[in-house]
């Protein structure tokens, strides 16, 4: 900022960071990440605490600690959720990426009539109230036997992120200079060629980022999972099992495992959202921009 | 590109068999059959179901007769009203909330990096555990809440009353989701030129007139694609209300309503007509944010 015009005397008055300033700014920030950071912690730490007279202390400080929850969060079969949502949440992904990114540059480069209708459908589809597609669904499910499988999930999750997947990546294609397929094109290669040749690895970084959002809302849905795969742990995602968790005792919270498996669950999304921070970033922005 | 680039193109287009038009349509098609098998035919269904009565495995027609349940149901209203409740309130906070976080972090120079991974963290946890997360701290064993706020006394039941149960559910759900407006917002400051503010300071404009005259309207668009996105989110809020209080003292939204009538009291007809309904508000609501977003913000960035 400062650096930017030659500070006249006012403006220098104006710019000058006294200590007080830079201590508030730095309060706000810590207020900032104590409001993401503080609930976090304190399922990190209730999930760490053994046995009822600990769990069921609201001081969150207050004894003994251990491994407990999380030995039987995995005792009672987590494993498996695990490998299901990695499944459903991975399969989604793969096949949103493909299909989408081929239809999102369609509407960037190919000519085609009535590009803002489908725009227009595609963004109706991302409103559409989930809850109102489980009635039908559920009874189509039931009928060809895609209650309790994989697919019976990742179908209806590619529906509901391809808006989002072809919102980003018709952004990210449409920075990409026309030029450099038309050169591809006029060397003699195909649409296509030029397409996954050239518009494919200049896009990376915009498919990478809608395939994060993706993989984020699949692991994360709740809705559909916890109507189409009820019970059985050949298909239960992360999310019902933690909802549907029961407690030692009847009408016992089950506090400790549904922590202990609230952090198996959260801990590598964290890690994912640290590590590509940027690119959900660069993501959501380009999601937004098109509504 | 000049023309002559552009017929040689076309031309080696068509020696090449696919043209590119017929190429779009190859290329669109999945994505279409996808989106239409999956969303557009419920939709259809649904909007026939709700025309129909269900008596175990028969169905009769019943013209309008479910919609006008609907609509003189108490319960169908209390769910309008609880929607309603709970979207403007989560909204309005995490409008405010989101713009006050984005506003620091766009002023702040060190800790910026920490703040801005951090800020991810909220949006990334599913919302069902964001949502049992809180339901256990509001709820009065273990009592997280009572036992640090000094004012609530420790037997204070949150969830299990009207009003406060609706309360905390918007506080779960502005916990989530403030920090994503928040980057929203930040996205949008940052493209607002520095010198307009320089030059505002010299002609003696105060900060919060810099802000009201000059930050918000340059913002407005970031903010309606913010409102956008969140509104109609949360006018589908199911996990939320799901987890925290089952629907429990004035917290059955429209999604809970619909669930109830689909899984407990399984009433096909009766559900598909309350799905319908609010897939209307809710697109309803998009249609007219999107019309003050304006057709360009939707093509965006598309040379057509």
């Amino acid at each position: 900022m400062a650096g930017l015009t030659p500070a006249s005397g006012a403006q220098g008055a104006v710019e000058r960071r006294t200590t007080a300033q830079r201590i508030g700014k730095g309060l706000l920030l810590a207020v900032i990440v104590l409001w993401c950071l503080l609930p976090f912690a304190w399922l990190i730490i209730t999930s760490l605490k053994q046995g009822d007279a600990a769990l069921n202390n609201p001081n969150p400080l207050v004894g003994p600690f251990g491994l407990g929850n999380y030995a039987s969060v995995f005792g009672a079969g987590f494993a498996y959720n695990l490998r299901n949502s990695m499944i459903v949440a991975g399969t989604t992904t793969i096949i949103c990426v493909a299909v989408g990114s081929l239809a999102a540059y369609a509407l960037v480069r190919l000519p085609l009539k009535g590009k803002v209708v489908i725009l227009g459908a595609v963004l109706a589809v991302s409103l559409y109230p989930p809850i109102a597609l489980v009635p039908p669904l559920y009874e189509v499910w039931r009928s060809i036997g895609l209650l309790n499988t994989y697919p019976g999930l990742y179908i209806p999750y590619t529906a509901f992120t391809l808006p989002i997947t072809i919102f980003v990546l018709t952004t990210f294609f449409a920075a990409i200079p026309p030029d450099m397929e038309e050169a591809a094109k006029v060397d003699g290669a195909t649409p296509l060629q030029a397409f996954w040749r050239v518009v494919v690895p200049l896009a990376a970084p915009g498919i990478f980022a809608a395939a994060i959002l993706v993989f984020v809302y699949s692991w994360n849905e709740f809705l559909l999972a916890s109507v189409f795969t009820p019970r059985d742990l050949a298909a239960q995602t992360v999310t019902v099992a933690i909802a549907n968790f029961p407690g030692a005792v009847q009408f016992q919270v089950p506090l400790g495992s549904v922590t202990a498996a609230s952090v198996v669950t959260t801990i590598p999304m964290i890690l994912m959202a640290l590590i590509f921070q940027r690119r959900i970033v660069s993501g959501l922005m380009a999601g937004s921009v098109k509504g | 590109m000049s023309a002559e680039a552009t017929t040689q193109v076309a031309q080696i287009a068509k020696r090449k068999g696919l043209p590119e038009s017929r190429l779009a349509k190859v290329f669109l098609a999945p994505s279409v059959i996808v989106m239409a098998l999956v969303a557009l035919f419920p939709v259809v269904y649904a909007a026939v179901m709700s025309f129909a009565l269900y008596i175990g495995r028969t169905q009769q027609g019943v013209g309008l007769a479910n919609y006008a349940q609907a609509l003189t149901d108490n319960r169908f209203w209390a769910a309008v009203i609880a929607t309603f409740v709970f979207t403007i309130a989560s909204v309005a906070f995490e409008f405010l909330i989101g713009l006050g976080f984005a506003l620091i972090m766009n002023q702040a120079f060190r800790g910026r990096g920490l703040t801005r991974a951090t800020i991810l963290i909220p949006w990334v946890i599913p919302t069902v555990i964001a949502g049992t997360m809180w339901q256990y701290m509001f709820n009065v064993t273990p009592g997280t809440m009572n036992f640090f706020l000094p004012f609530a006394p420790a037997s204070f039941n949150w969830l299990g009353q009207p009003g406060w149960a609706m309360f905390s559910i918007v506080f779960a759900d502005v916990w989530k989701t403030a920090p994503f407006v928040a980057l929203l917002l930040l996205a949008g400051l940052q493209t607002i030129p520095i010198e307009v503010y320089e030059s505002a300071r010299v002609d003696g404009a105060t900060a919060w007139q810099r802000l009201i005259r000059i930050t918000l309207p340059l913002l407005k668009p970031a903010i309606l694609v913010a409102l956008l996105f969140r509104t109609t989110e949360a006018l589908r809020v199911f996990d939320l209300p799901y987890v925290m209080t089952n629907g429990q003292f004035g917290t059955t939204t429209l999604s809970i309503l619909v669930q109830e009538f689909v899984v407990q009291a399984a009433n096909p007809g009766y559900a598909s007509a309350l799905s319908t309904l609010t897939f209307a508000i809710v697109l309803g609501i998009g249609v007219i944010f999107v019309s003050m977003l304006g057709r360009d913000l939707v093509l965006g960035t598309q040379e057509a």
